[in-house]
């Protein structure tokens, strides 16, 4: 069994569901013939035909908006935006009708749509390819918001997703496409969607992230350990519905809580989880709730790119701030 | 050789127009070095390297119109660029091996006993040196309260108090709230004293004859009734310290005894404290009392009364100190002495008078 990267397993993810389930159709701005501008879906064109992996033109708001008729129709849609920036036209469609359908209906018709998009910064692309305005979604109710960050995640969550009965944003950290490689059995096993994935198991400090900024978290984890700091990391995975049992268990034990998250900082989905680590998990805090985030700007150009993300030394330095405290 | 493409530069724009070279032919350049500035319609735009190489050929001069993709710079050397899509960015990618084999689905199983308690109350635990891992939490759903951490900072290195001391807490607090002490000081001069008298047998030579004096010192009250009763005999009671706590064995009669009588009975009582046999009768019935604490330390104090008494004469460390003495500066031994009386019970006149005599009576001893 070969090794492969998270765009690969996105592409054998596709592959698979749409093998098994004739209802799987994907569209989007250069997917087919070009295989996608990350190339996530090279060769499906070639397997599958334009029947079921088709081109769409420049128009987010009419992807969106197909994928939401077929998916009440009965398909199983995987639309692809080329990249978070370029989704907002599509937001009416997503949040007005995607998100509303199976309570609009009276729970008659859902809307078993997947939303794709790569999102993040580092990766030197110019702007609206680097934001990550997840918490957009994430206060949507009736979306569900998932973020893989390893390419076994990126195959069972969209797996997942792609069988789920309602509407998924499923957002691909593009900064680790091709980062790293893992053995994904192309077995068609799905990961449970609304779970956190506890990555590392620690006493001290729990870290909690998601998508490209669980590779600095768990790469701080592993400094930390290093000065005998026993970090646990979670990976969120889905931001929404939050599974905050976990994080809570996990403040429980180590009475610590660092959130790091790429997106801007204020309204991110770590204010989210702060503020429910503190509604729910006070009692149980040696600390106050520490956010390593972006800043409250645009993502700058590729050249200052490293300066808005955050680093492996911002999260090492919340952590010992954190234990400064008791 | 690997060449690189003039990308779009994200405004949609067919052609740039080359301003600047910031390479030259030969060079190494780095990831991210700039390797040319290009105008479009919109501004000057710097190009970064995409890659880490020696320069091989520049394909426009300063001023031409490239198109967007078109050849603009072309590297020595193969440098394996898998296809990664056709968006301008750099995506970094390995074939390093993301180990992961301990992923848990949600928590792992492990506990450990966690501590429930409010922010405010992990401060006070830490203020107070608690260690909150070993209290029982008496709040809400076993939650750590504040009272819980102060009760725990009393109980750190605390223990019960036993016999004397417990009585010695219980009658110096009845003390406090029931008599109303005063407090006066005074010199003697026991210059004149022999040099081997003995001062505890003096002293009690002396409250001996205060009492004669003022008898009212010589008494027990009971404040709760309003009844005094005077002693005709002298029932000393001398505080004696020692590590279990202060006993005041009592003197019966002082009156009645010489020194040499009054020193054997003193070290009786020594050797029968000490060695806790002292009987529970002669550590009773006292009617004013004695501290002679200026054998260990010290020169004033306001001596606390046993209640139901009335008075106690406390005695400071005698000293030699520079006095006025029959109209000259000489260096004369003094016994500073500190009575308490319950001023419920006794006038400031007795007490005075009694203190008065008490003096007379040591200055006068030769």
């Amino acid at each position: 069994m070969s090794e492969i990267t998270l765009v690969e397993a996105i592409t054998q993810a596709l592959a698979y569901e749409m093998r098994v389930d004739p209802s799987v159709i994907l569209f989007g701005e250069d997917i087919a013939k070009n295989g996608g501008v990350f190339r996530a879906t090279q060769g499906l064109l070639a397997e599958f035909g334009p029947e079921r992996v088709r081109d769409t033109p420049l128009a987010e708001s009419m992807i969106a908006g197909v994928a939401i008729g077929m998916a009440i129709a009965g398909l199983k849609p995987v639309a692809e935006f080329q990249f978070m920036g370029f989704i907002y036209p599509a937001l009416d469609q997503i949040i007005n009708h995607a998100a509303r359908i199976r309570n609009r209906t009276r729970g008659l018709k859902s809307c078993p749509a997947v939303f794709r998009a790569p999102y993040g910064a580092g990766i030197h692309a110019p702007e609206h390819h680097s934001e990550s305005t997840e918490a957009i979604f994430a206060h949507i109710p009736g979306l569900r918001v998932v973020i893989p960050s390893s390419p076994k995640r990126a195959y069972g969550l969209l797996l997942a997703s792609i069988r789920d009965p309602d509407p998924v944003v499923f957002l691909e950290p593009s900064r680790l496409y091709r980062f790293a490689k893992q053995e994904v059995p192309d077995d068609g096993k799905a990961l449970p969607l609304d779970v956190c994935f506890t990555l590392r198991v620690g006493t001290d400090v729990t870290l909690v992230s998601w998508g490209a900024m669980v590779k600095e978290t768990l790469a701080a984890a592993d400094k930390l350990a290093e000065q005998g700091i026993k970090a646990e990391v979670i990976d969120v995975a889905t931001i929404k519905p939050l599974d905050i049992e976990t994080i809570l268990r996990s403040v429980e034990k180590t009475g610590r809580c660092v959130i790091i998250h790429e997106a801007a900082r204020t309204c991110g989905v770590g204010a989210d989880i702060s503020a429910q680590v503190a509604e729910q998990g006070l009692l149980f805090l040696k600390a106050p709730v520490q956010r390593v985030t972006g800043y409250d700007t645009i993502v700058p150009y590729a050249r200052l790119e490293k300066l808005y993300l955050p680093t492996e030394d911002n999260i090492i330095t919340a952590v010992i701030t954190a234990m400064e405290y008791a | 050789m690997t060449t690189f493409y003039l990308p779009d530069l994200g405004e949609g724009l067919m052609e740039a127009e080359i301003r600047e070279w910031h390479v030259k032919i030969g060079d190494d350049v780095k990831v991210d070095q700039d390797l040319v500035s290009v105008e479009t319609a919109k501004a000057v735009v710097l190009v970064p390297s995409p890659q880490a190489g020696k320069i091989k050929a520049l394909n426009a001069k300063v001023g031409d119109l490239v198109k967007t993709g078109a050849a603009l710079v072309e590297f020595e050397g193969e440098v394996t660029r898998p296809d990664q899509g056709s968006v301008v960015g750099n995506l970094e990618q390995s074939s390093k091996r993301l180990e992961e084999e301990d992923v848990i689905i949600g928590s792992p199983t492990t506990t450990s006993a966690t501590v429930k308690a409010m922010p405010a109350v992990r401060a006070l635990a830490q203020q107070l040196n608690v260690n909150l891992q070993t209290l029982k939490g008496t709040g809400a759903n076993g939650t750590i309260t504040a009272d819980d951490v102060k009760q725990a900072a009393g109980g750190q290195n605390t223990e019960s108090l036993h016999g004397v001391r417990r009585v010695m807490a219980a009658v110096m607090t009845q003390s406090h709230q029931e008599v109303v002490p005063v407090t006066l000081i005074d010199d003697a001069d026991i210059t004149d004293l022999p040099n081997d008298m003995d001062i505890t047998a003096a002293l009690i030579q002396a409250i001996v004859a205060g009492i004669k004096a003022e008898p009212t010192l010589n008494a027990w009250f009971d404040g709760k009734n309003g009844k005094r009763q005077l002693f005709s005999e002298v029932n000393l009671g001398l505080a004696m310290d020692t590590p279990e706590g202060l006993f005041v064995p009592v003197l019966k009669d002082v009156a009645s005894l010489n020194p040499a009588a009054l020193r054997t009975q003193i070290e009786t009582f020594k050797k029968t404290v000490k060695a806790r046999t002292v009987a529970s009768a002669d550590l009773q019935g006292a009617s004013i009392s004695l501290s002679n604490f200026g054998m260990i330390a010290g020169r004033y104090a306001t001596p606390i009364i046993v209640p139901p008494m009335v008075a106690i004469l406390g005695c400071g460390r005698i000293r030699e100190v520079p006095l006025v003495h029959a109209g000259e500066i000489k260096i004369r031994r003094v016994a500073p002495l500190s009575l308490t009386f319950d001023h419920r019970a006794v006038t400031g006149g007795e007490a005075t008078r009694f203190l008065g005599k008490v003096i007379q009576t040591l200055e006068s001893k030769s």
